[in-house]
């Protein structure tokens, strides 16, 4: 199981599966999967998605962002139906219809899109303390500081890891900086520092733009996961006017 | 205005001092004099009322109880004027845990987390501790996983008057039925 830690290690490496935090486990993943392919949920391509599934993890482990647990028990669930796609049928005696064995899976995933669009709905409900307001209200005698939590975010964060993972493979070419570049340190405290400082002075900025810089993958690497850490703060902001424009990021105020 | 009865003029001073929303049986055990159904005409009169009178706030009614409230529109102006007010802030797992709460309740967390795929023991930490649900009891299976709820305090946060007021999630139960629920 993925833990949502909220403290945060001193250790750079294990620091990184920290992020990963921001998404929401393996069906909120496969669900993106189904959206971006235009994908009938009743009918998924199983070896199509299970291949991008895995591209996805692969891809998540290169840039240092610790896959472990929940992800990885859903990629052998879902090699384990890719399997059982390619068997013939067995009829049970007395049974009405075939089983299909991506049932299981279907019913999972809309059950727990129903209760994602719920808690989008909660989201947006008029909230205490966000929308309305009592007199003389003061939340943080009443309930005390608020826990380091992020703000609730509407957006889809799996279209970060798509668009980071175009930007990256674009800047794969210049790979004998990544030789250059160990000599030198370049850490995601330091990262974050200079984002406020840019997100400070323009406010809104396209989210490939913040890579601009970055000459080489570690460099983009840094970024991204400093990125991640900003919006897990609730610093920063994704937007998104429709799904053919760019991504944005917003500073919050 | 003027023609205002005491009663509404009682009970309308009684929600503004007020501090958690003011039920009906707390002011009918206190106004003994007046019938229940009196009380809860005076207090239709003044939802009509306050709501009428296009004010920056008016008289909502929340967790089985009245208070009185800021419209959402000038929201931003009190954040703004009030900067000691900790802005809501909850994560998106964290909604999710408390969606999945309010709807299914009584629940365990193994039971939440099968349905989200992922741990959520922090989610669940957080939520206790700030006191939007809580432990009702304890299933009776092995193990005695301990069940949540959701509060009081989570009605009034996010304006519901009790859980069947929760917005309608899109046929959760029907797709139960239609792929036959296992077990």
């Amino acid at each position: 199981m993925i833990t949502e830690r909220n403290g945060k290690t001193e250790d750079p490496q294990s620091a990184y599966s920290v992020t990963l935090d921001i998404f929401n486990g393996p069906l909120d993943l496969l669900l993106h999967l189904i959206k971006k392919d235009e994908v009938d949920i009743y009918d998924i391509p199983i070896a199509r998605i299970t291949e991008q599934y895995l591209e996805y993890l692969d891809f998540l482990k290169k840039v240092n962002l610790e896959v472990v647990g929940d992800y990885l028990s859903m990629a052998a669930e879902l090699g384990y139906i890719k399997s059982r796609m390619l068997l013939p049928r067995i009829k049970d005696e007395g049974e009405e219809e075939e089983q299909d064995p991506r049932e299981e899976l279907v019913r999972r995933l809309l059950e727990y899109e129903r209760y994602r669009d719920a808690a989008a709905e909660l989201g947006g409900m008029e909230i205490l303390g966000k929308d309305v307001f009592l007199a003389g209200y003061d939340r943080k005698e009443e309930f005390g500081e608020p826990t380091e939590e992020t703000e609730f975010v509407k957006f889809d964060l799996w279209a970060l890891v798509d668009t980071f993972s175009k930007i990256y493979s674009d800047r794969k070419k210049s790979e004998t900086e990544d030789i250059f570049f160990s000599s030198q340190t370049y850490t995601v405290e330091e990262r974050k520092n200079q984002l406020i400082e840019i997100m400070k002075r323009e406010k809104e900025v396209f989210f490939e733009d913040l890579f601009e810089g970055d000459i080489n993958r570690m460099k983009l690497v840094v970024t991204f996961i400093s990125i991640l850490e900003l919006l897990k703060d609730g610093a920063l902001d994704v937007f998104q006017p429709t799904f053919e424009e760019p991504l944005k990021i917003i500073l919050k105020q | 205005m003027n023609d205002r009865s005491p009663l509404v003029n009682i009970i309308e001073c009684l929600i503004f001092v007020s501090k958690a929303p003011l039920t009906i049986q707390e002011i009918s055990d206190f106004l003994k004099d007046f019938e229940k159904n009196e009380i809860t005409d005076a207090l239709s009169e003044l939802e009509e009322q306050w709501d009428g009178m296009g004010r920056s706030f008016i008289l909502s009614n929340i967790a089985g109880g009245y208070q009185f409230r800021t419209r959402p529109e000038y929201s931003e102006y009190i954040v703004e004027f009030n900067k000691e007010i900790k802005k809501f802030r909850l994560s998106k797992a964290a909604l999710e845990v408390l969606a999945i709460v309010a709807y299914k309740q009584p629940v365990t967390k193994i039971e939440v987390e099968k349905i989200r795929g992922v741990d959520c023991s922090s989610s669940v930490s957080m939520l206790l501790e700030r006191r939007f649900i809580e432990i009702s009891g304890r299933k009776d299976v092995p193990g005695k996983p301990f069940l949540y709820r959701t509060t009081d305090l989570f009605l009034e946060t996010f304006g519901l008057k009790n859980i069947k007021d929760l917005p309608t999630v899109k046929e959760i139960e029907k797709i139960k039925e239609d792929l036959g629920e296992p077990g």
